[in-house]
Formats: C-alpha cells, structure tokens, sequence
C-alpha cells in the first residue's frame, strides 16, 4: 500500500509522544506533552479520514482536537491553580520514573507481540494502529498504577483514553458520529466532575495546611508564654 | 566498500579537505551557538569569532601545572586531541565513500570517544581537587548510563542499513528518498537527546556557568591552563561538530554528493552548512527553553533514550 509508510511513521510519533508523557513528573509538563500527544492523535484521526474517505472522521478529529488539546488543559490548569506544588508534583512515586520507561517499552513489545497472532487480513489502518492503541491502554494503565500523586494519576486515564479513541477507531474506521459524540461529551463530564473534586481536595488541603500552621503558631505562643 | 575508488589520489585530497573542514569549521560552530544562546537570552553576545580568539589567547599564555600532578594530567589533553583528531580524519562530509582506502566503524568511534573520557576523567583525578573529583564522579554517572543507550541507538540503525561501517550507512541513508522504517525515527530521537548528553548542553551539563555546584565537565577540566586548556577546548568543540554530523548524516542526509565531480561535492557542501548550522540554532534555541535537571533526575533522561532504542529494536523486528 501506499500509506504504509506513512502509517507506521505516525505510529511511531505517537508512541515517542506517549513516552515523553510518562516521563513528565509535574502537573504543567504533563499537560503540554498530554497536549502534544492529542495533536499527533488528531493527525493521525485526519489521516483515517482521508484513507477511509469518511466525512464523520474529520469531525471527530476536530472534536478531539478542541476538547482534549485546548478545553481540557485549560481546565485542569485553571482549577488547580491554587494547589500548592507538593500536591503536583511526584516526588515519590510507587513505581520510580525509569522502571515505567523500561515497563512501558515491554508492554509496546508484548501488545506488538499479542496483536501479531490476530489476522486483520489486508487491512493497513488496523494492522498499525491496533497494537499502538493496546499499547497506549497498557501503559495508561502502568502509569496510573506507578503514581502516587491523586492529581498526576489523571495522566493515566487520558493516556487511556487516547488509546481507545485509537483503538475503536483502527478497528471500525469511524464508528457512527452520534456515538462519537457521546464519548466526547462522557470525557468532558467527567473532566469537569474530577476537576470539581480537584478542586475540593485543593481546598481541603489548604485547609489542613492553615490548621497545621495555626496550630504550630499556637504552641510557639504557648512557649513564649 | 568501494576500495577501488580510494584508489586515486583525489579521494586522499578530499579526505583530506573534510579535515580541514572539521578542525576549522568546529570553533566557528561553537561561536555561532554561543551567540544564538545570547541572542535568546536578549544580549547581544560576542562575536561568532571569539572561540578563535579565544585559543589563540590560550595558546600564547604561560602554563601554571601543579605540582602535585604526575604525567597523566600533563599527556592527557594530547591523547584526548590526538584520538579526536582520528575520529575527524573518517567522518564523511563531502562524500559517503572512505577516503583513505579504510572503512570506519561506528565502535570504532565510540572507543575512541571513550578513550578521551576515560584520560579526561583521570586527568580531573589526578590533581586530586575537589572540584575535580565532584566532576569525574558525575562524569562517570551519565557517561556509563549514556554508553549503553547509545549503543542501543546506533544499533537499531546499523541493523537497518546493515551495517555497522559509517560509510555504509550514510550511503544507504543517502539513497533512500525518505526514511525506510519508523525505528530510524526512534533512533533519531534517541541520538538527538544522547547529541545533547554528549555535547554538555542544557539539561545534562552548563560549560557556560561557573557555579561549581551544577558544572559537570568545566570542573574537570578546571585546573588546566594555557596550551593544555586550548588543546582541550578545541577537541571539545570537535567533538561537538563530529556528533551534529553524524547526526544530519545518519538522519537527514539528503543532498550529500554521490560522487567525485567537484560541482556536487560544493552543492553539497553548501547543503551540509545549511545543515549544520540549522541543527546549532535548534539545539541552542531548545537549551534556552529547558532549565538544568537535578543531577538524580539525568538517568530519566537517558532512559528515556534507552526506551527509544528499545522500540526501536521492536519496531524492527515485527
């Protein structure tokens, strides 16, 4: 085929994408690779469309390109602003930076491996995004396992996320809009229900900071009495 | 390959005029960089030229050894020159045919790079200061987690050209009209970020503080003066300059002459210092955007690298 090529260029963009997004320890640096990885995404989205010639997948790719590469960010930067850095940034995580690096490259290696034994017949789009997709889903998950952070565990679930949009979209070439649509507006719902919470817990946390440092000023006060 | 074109005198001419392009041309790049990093950083910076003025100065001034320091810290800057300048008698840049009747291979090049670590480290220990040692010791951190990643990386791209000679794999490069497989992109991205390791750029070391806290390679070689330290300021810069072409030949060569007419070979090298100093205004502008990483946090990025080679080794073989 002639976009073969092409194809398998792409799906090798997006996994370095998606491996400079695991290596991101704090919030705002995850957000601007997150942001990277949705436009190679929408590249690729544009590419499908223009294989398979399918109007429906071009407003998808507009979609995904609005909501996960401007409104979602701008979101999550927005409501945690007032968080104080310690809740951002991973300084501790279960599973250390480099050992997800190495993980992530064997779960590419076994999706690769798995998606060998299926038979896709002639069909370019699946054979290469299909394992990029499984992969994707793997190390979303490998990375929200790996953190500790509540607020750098959302880095796992929209890795994952991405991975199904890829996943539905290699194997069907577009599903219906309407449904489309629907997933769409499921992720900015429950984008704006986790940012709520967000938002409570830095509110929370703020609060149990103020306690701690009245606390500690009561007993200097105490001393000095 | 092709031993019997090295055959003729010009091929030893040409080999020949490359060197003299890369011993000249490497301070020259330095100097442009230098300036693109001040020009970022909204200075006006010195002039493209100061790198040569500046080891001439060198050159001219009295030498301060201590006396503490046996023969390795006086040899060492000329065993770390004289295998540089090796490595810059086979690096094609006018042509991908070997010049001197020798193929050069890709481990070939990694030893001798190694080898002027492995004399600058025990020069930085020699003289047994403390600055010395802290250098040596982080010296000796990055470069034995750098060498694996890079070996993964050159790998991955012999085994696509199949092989590990340099001129092979620049000619192969050179006549692909794209890139051939998506493992070359992962190769790239691992070689740009080991070019930036190598080279002591931003994120991994800063040559232009003098904070002794955060310099890696400055620090080793802090007790040299005079010739030594032009010796060894100008194997730096040849050693930057031998990286970036590596990197455009190995990943952008397109426009690299195929044969011996002497038009093409001007072309491209006119193509190869657009090139070249095309990828020196990238790199400076990328260090003007990134801040030094805390020392622990380097072995990320090399690992990062390492997981570049790694797919890219999938990539391969699927």
């Amino acid at each position: 085929m002639v976009y073969n090529n092409l194809l398998i260029f792409l799906s090798g963009t997006l996994l370095i994408s998606t491996i400079v997004l695991v290596i991101k320890r704090e919030f705002s640096g995850w957000i601007q690779a997150y942001r990277y990885q949705t436009i190679v995404l929408t590249i690729i989205t544009v590419v499908i469309g223009y294989i398979t010639n399918n109007w429906e997948i071009y407003v998808a790719a507009t979609i995904t390109f609005s909501l996960k590469a401007l409104i979602v960010p701008r979101l999550l930067i927005k409501v945690t602003e007032n968080i104080s850095y310690d809740f951002k940034n991973e300084t501790k995580p279960y599973l250390s930076i480099r050992t997800l690096l190495v993980g992530s490259a064997i779960l590419v290696a076994l999706s690769y491996f798995s998606t060998q034994q299926i038979r896709l017949g002639d069909d370019v789009i699946a054979m290469s995004f299909l394992p990029v997709s499984i992969s994707l889903l793997l190390i979303g998950l490998l990375v929200m396992v790996g953190r500790k952070v509540t607020l750098n565990q959302i880095v796992g679930l929209l890795i994952l996320e991405n991975g199904l949009f890829l996943f539905v979209l290699s194997l069907t070439h577009g599903i219906s809009l309407i449904i489309e649509i629907g997933i769409f507006i499921d992720i900015l719902v429950g984008i704006v229900i986790s940012s709520i919470l967000i938002h409570r817990i830095g509110y929370t946390f703020d609060d149990i900071n103020d306690v701690n440092q009245s606390h500690e000023n009561l007993e200097y006060t105490e001393e000095l009495d | 390959m092709s031993t019997e074109i090295s055959a003729y005198p010009s091929s030893v001419l040409v080999g020949f005029i490359q060197f003299l392009i890369i011993i000249v041309l490497a301070p020259l790049l330095t100097g442009i960089m230098r300036r693109i990093k001040a020009i970022t950083q909204k200075r006006i910076g010195s002039s493209i030229f100061q790198t040569y003025f500046d080891l001439l100065k060198l050159i001219r001034k009295d030498e301060v050894i201590s006396e503490e320091s046996s023969w390795i810290f006086r040899y060492s800057p000329w065993i770390i020159f004289s295998a540089t300048l090796v490595v810059a008698f086979f690096i094609p840049i006018l042509i991908p045919y070997p010049p001197f009747g020798l193929g050069f291979d890709i481990i070939l090049l990694l030893g001798l790079f190694g080898l002027c670590r492995f004399f600058l480290m025990l020069a930085g220990l020699d003289v047994s200061s403390a600055f010395g040692g802290i250098g040596v010791s982080r010296e000796m951190m990055t470069s034995s987690l750098l060498e694996p990643a890079l070996f993964l990386v050159l790998f991955t791209l012999a085994v696509t050209y199949g092989s590990t000679n340099i001129y092979t794999i620049v000619s192969h490069a050179a006549e692909g009209s794209m890139m051939i497989s998506a493992s070359i992109l992962f190769s790239l991205f691992g070689f740009f970020i080991i070019v930036m390791a190598e080279t002591g750029k931003l994120p991994f070391d800063n040559p232009a503080t003098h904070l002794e806290l955060t310099m890696v390679h400055e620090a080793m070689v802090l007790e040299y003066s005079g010739k030594r330290l032009a010796v060894i300021e100008l194997s730096q810069s040849i050693k930057q300059l031998v990286l970036m072409i590596l990197f455009i030949n190995f990943f952008i060569p397109w426009g690299l002459s195929t044969n011996f007419s002497p038009a093409t070979m001007i072309g491209g090298l006119g193509i190869f210092l657009t090139k070249i100093i095309t990828l020196g205004v990238l790199i400076s502008y990328i260090e003007s955007k990134v801040a030094k990483w805390r020392l622990f946090r380097i072995p990320d990025l090399i690992f990062l690298c390492m997981a570049s080679g790694l797919m890219g080794m999938i990539f391969l073989y699927i």
